[in-house]
């Protein structure tokens, strides 16, 4: 009998241990750190908030995070499109498990490429001499090259939809697969049509599926520096971009500050996605 | 929308497909031709001739930076550790969510956190919390625990998915014929959720193998294969990249489809059980 | 790749390094221990660091072959260089790294001198590491000057000494002047100054540094050509000078002036290779690598002088007894020659030119130091033909190109400003 009671605890253990040791830990080493004082040498423990000050009265800070917040409603849009309709064809459109899954794989296997070399390969696609810009003047559709298809935000933008869209894809298509088609016909017998059904039967059972696809695709944009760094040229900023910056000039506790302040609005949005949806009852 | 007849909806949503996958697929066919440039080519257009030289390259001659071998082995390793200790995990701590227990739901935002917090974070804070206690980092330490916080989050929704659907009544009916519990989950759970840990230990392999960030601030003395495919952009100019692109992607599909024989032979003999 | 080095004038070089590293190896056990010790027998292994320009396997090779000593070399993006030398000293036992991320990571504590009188070839190093004159005559440079972070008071100081001292806290190992690449099939003009950049008819076809302590530099020496700003010290900058500096850096990029920002040596390459971009602040063997691919690319010399930059060895505080016997050794071999006659046919110099000497042939001499024509085809260490017959080297001999250098990459007094600053400046 103890034991039974015991068990869930026992099983519990590992995963509380690691996460105390490798993510609460951590977090609170940053915590601290954002409040001790550096010179261009030496971070020392101390207690000031000159890192917060610096952060939050910089007009680059708000700008960053502008800059950011634009790359992160416009991927979230561009993925929730793109993944949704994507979901929706293979869980309606594609009968047979087997199809299902060999068209999903067909979708994961670009991203077995080292994301890196991914990253360098933009550059010979969408480059002035680049294969897109090539194609597009043999057919005769444009005779000057594009520039603005690399080193620019639209070229951040395709390279995280084209990063993320599967994390949105995923969930939303878990959800679709759980709603129940005698729901749809009965919709049907009712006289709605397709677009009735769309928006007042699936759109509304599929939240769960949108809320978590929503989190990942927010939580990676917030967070991303290396996209941003590549795909720019070097040309924006981001919030990661910045921290990355700062730890690379050995300013830990400005980059501390930083993670703090991208840590809290990340988890503000994160709770108020969750307040519109239970992810763990519809998982 | 599941009329015998095809409709407008799904020649459209067909030709969306295609258009999503051709884009997926664009840098993928880039590194793909551009592996094949000519001993004097580039890693952009145009093409300088054809050749397999910068495979031969990759695979039998000596880099003039970097070591891809040691950074493959390390990168494997530390992907089939973290592969392991995430279905170990994370099918541990579904179990327990199965029950109410005393700090269940804490926990459970916890996970969700570690989801969240963005990589870069958790790579500085590792590295920060390691040097504030004076220890030393290493792949095999540090960056170990980083790509945890990555994979452990995703194998426990993945466990959260198959136990909301599993159907309890087999428990009982194998308690009924007095197994004891440890013979019910051996006998009864586990070949029933085995496909899913496959699954979960296939998503934590390949996250860990090509988790960058995380890694970045955490992996010690010695690279891994993503940072040191990083490092070596500060010398290496040559397809050589792309070779090692092309050659990791068919390495990792090929485990890809172990996973999946593996997946099909279980369920074969599963279904084979059941009919037996 | 290396096994066609070989093949090449393999007889008469062989004999040089061979008798050189024999030398170079008896000397150095030889100021150590007294007798020389075959590490071979007592293995050694060092692990060194630093970015892919000088992290070579094949000096790690060599290294093993001549010493017995393995090093383990891990290459690294240079903002991760400067982090693993602060944050993980235990993680390595050599670093290479630049004199201006050593400016900022010495004083951490974290490497510990070098008694020069264990350096066998102290005497022969370019006097711009010592008394930072490459001739008595000449002027030392702007900015973090090798011979500014180049000693410190004591064997367990962390203060730079003004002077040389027996103290050293890098060995300089290879340095280079830095300058404008630019595509002469595309610019279709002559390059003479910084700020030819600015020439509205290159608009979003060029790209500078996006490394603070080096892209700011860049940035000075296109202003001060501009004649948009004057400096008091453009290595030491005021808030003033950052500001009109950075203001004017925004201003040119909203403009649409550049292209892209550059960090690694890739992208350098792959922006001019693929003609992104048709002039650009550029690094020699960059430009070297654009032309292997058949590419015109010229790394042109400017009026204004150079912008110079070096990197040396430090050794971790924690090496003591036999690592520590060994690191020196490593190091006083890595300036016997061979190691120097390598960077040197990449373009880049080596800090020991006498011992370089040795082991270059003449002609490879004369192309690379003395700014002649080339009288054979100029490999590569690889075996890669670079230069054909008659080819001069860009901007020339090396009196006159680090003879020209105006400004060596700099951290200044105000760095935690700048920087902010040229974080605003890629963020505009």
């Amino acid at each position: 009998m103890t034991l039974s009671r015991l068990a869930p605890y026992l099983q519990a253990t590992p995963l509380t241990l690691i996460l105390a040791a490798f993510l609460v830990l951590p977090i609170a080493t940053i915590v601290m750190v954002s409040f001790w004082d550096y010179d261009s040498i030496q971070i020392f423990p101390a207690f000031v908030f000159t890192n917060y000050e610096e952060t939050i009265t910089s007009p680059v800070t708000w700008n960053t995070y502008i800059n950011t917040f634009k790359y992160t409603v416009i991927v979230w849009a561009v993925t929730l499109f793109v993944g949704f309709w994507v979901a929706y064809y293979l869980a309606f459109h594609i009968r047979s498990t087997t199809m299902q899954m060999v068209l999903f794989l067909v979708c994961t296997i670009p991203f077995l490429t080292s994301n890196i070399i991914r990253m360098i390969s933009w550059i010979p696609f969408l480059g002035r001499n680049g294969l897109l810009n090539q194609t597009l003047m043999g057919m005769g559709v444009i005779n000057q090259p594009l520039e603005f298809l690399l080193f620019s935000d639209f070229a951040v933008v395709l390279a995280m939809v084209h990063l993320y869209t599967l994390f949105m894809v995923t969930p939303i298509f878990n959800t679709l697969m759980r709603i129940d088609r005698a729901l749809v016909e009965a919709a049907r017998d009712a006289g709605a049509n397709g677009w009735q059904i769309l928006t007042n039967v699936i759109i509304p059972l599929a939240k769960p599926g949108i809320a978590i696809g929503s989190i990942f695709v927010v939580t990676l944009v917030m967070g991303d520096f290396i996209t941003v760094r590549f795909m720019s040229g070097g040309q924006s900023a981001s919030v990661g971009l910045m921290m990355a910056n700062q730890i690379a000039l050995l300013q830990y506790p400005a980059a501390a500050a930083n993670a703090v302040i991208l840590l809290i609005i990340v988890l503000l949005l994160v709770g108020g996605i969750l307040r519109i949806v239970n992810i763990r009852k519809e998982l | 929308m599941n009329s015998e007849k095809r409709g407008l909806g799904f020649y459209i949503l067909t030709a969306f497909f295609a258009l999503f996958v051709l884009f997926l697929y664009g840098p993928l066919t880039t590194i793909f031709i551009l592996s094949f440039q000519g001993p004097n080519g580039g890693l952009t257009f145009p093409m300088n001739g054809s050749s397999v030289h910068w495979f031969k390259n990759l695979l039998f001659e000596q880099q003039a930076v970097g070591d891809f071998g040691g950074a493959f082995s390390r990168s494997l390793i530390l992907g089939l550790m973290t592969m392991m200790a995430t279905v170990v995990v994370s099918l541990l701590a579904g179990l327990a969510f199965r029950r109410r227990f005393l700090g269940s739901g804490p926990l459970f935002y916890l996970t969700i956190a570690s989801l969240i917090v963005p990589s870069i974070l958790i790579s500085l804070g590792i590295g920060l919390a390691f040097q504030v206690f004076g220890l030393s980092p290493a792949w095999y330490s540090s960056a170990f625990g980083a790509h945890l916080t990555w994979t452990l989050p995703f194998g426990l929704l993945i466990m959260f998915a198959v136990f909301n659907r599993f159907n309890p009544a087999y428990e009982e009916a194998a308690r009924d014929l007095g197994a004891t519990s440890w013979q019910t989950f051996a006998h009864v759970v586990l070949p029933i959720i085995l496909p899913s840990l496959v699954g979960v230990g296939l998503f934590g392999f390949t996250l860990s193998y090509d988790e960058f960030a995380r890694t970045l601030m955490t992996a010690g003395t010695f690279n891994t294969l993503p940072l040191e495919i990083y490092g070596m952009t500060t010398n290496v100019t040559t397809p050589v990249l792309y070779a090692l692109g092309t050659v990791t992607t068919l390495f990792s599909m090929g485990i890809i489809v172990v996973a999946l024989v593996a997946i099909a032979v279980l369920r074969k003999r599963r279904a084979r059980k059941v009919a037996g | 790749m290396t096994k066609k080095t070989t093949s090449k004038g393999v007889s008469r070089r062989q004999l040089l390094k061979g008798a050189a590293a024999a030398g170079g190896l008896a000397a150095g056990a030889g100021v150590v221990t007294g007798f020389p010790t075959i590490w071979a027998q007592n293995p050694i292994t060092l692990r060194q660091f630093g970015t892919g320009v000088s992290n070579l396997n094949a000096i790690a090779e060599k290294c093993k072959a001549d010493l017995g000593i393995t090093l383990q070399m891990t290459a690294l993006d240079s903002d991760a260089v400067s982090q693993r030398v602060v944050t993980q000293a235990s993680s390595f036992d050599i670093a290479d790294i630049e004199y201006w991320i050593c400016k900022k990571v010495f004083p951490a504590g974290t490497l510990q001198p070098m008694d020069v009188k264990k350096i066998k070839y102290y005497d022969d190093i370019v006097p711009i590491f010592t008394t930072g004159k490459l001739t008595p005559e000449s002027k030392i440079a702007q900015g973090t000057a090798p011979n500014t972070v180049g000693f410190v008071e004591g064997p367990e100081s962390k203060v730079f000494a003004k002077a040389p001292t027996q103290w050293m806290t890098l060995i300089p190992t290879i340095y280079n002047a830095d300058t404008l690449g630019i595509r002469p099939d595309l610019v279709g003009r002559p390059i003479k100054n910084w700020k030819d950049i600015l020439d509205p008819a290159f608009k979003g076809k060029t790209s500078i540094l996006n490394i603070p302590s080096i892209g700011i530099m860049d940035a000075a020496m296109i202003c001060e050509s501009a004649g948009i700003m004057k400096y008091g010290d453009k290595g030491n900058m005021t808030k003033a000078e950052i500001d009109g500096t950075i203001d004017f850096l925004i201003k040119t990029k909203k403009a649409g002036q550049f292209r892209a920002f550059w960090k690694t040596f890739d992208e350098s390459v792959n922006l001019m290779a693929s003609g992104e971009v048709v002039i650009q602040s550029m690094w020699s063997p960059a430009v070297a690598a654009v032309r292997s691919k058949g590419i015109p690319c010229v790394y042109q010399p400017l009026e204004e002088g150079y912008r110079a930059w070096g990197g040396g060895l430090g050794i971790a505080k924690h090496l003591k007894g036999a690592q520590l016997d060994a690191a020196y050794e490593y190091i006083n071999w890595y300036m016997s020659g061979w190691v120097g006659a390598y960077l040197n046919r990449q373009g880049y110099y080596s800090a020991v030119l006498s011992t370089a000497e040795k082991n270059m042939t003449p002609d490879e001499w004369a192309f690379w130091m003395l700014g002649q024509p080339a009288k054979a085809d100029i490999l590569s260490p690889e075996g890669k033909v670079m230069y054909t017959v008659g080819a001069v080297r860009d901007g020339g001999s090396f009196k006159e190109r680090m003879g020209a250098v105006a400004c060596w990459n700099s951290v200044m007094d105000e760095d935690r400003y700048m920087v902010r600053r040229w974080n605003e400046f890629i963020a505009a």
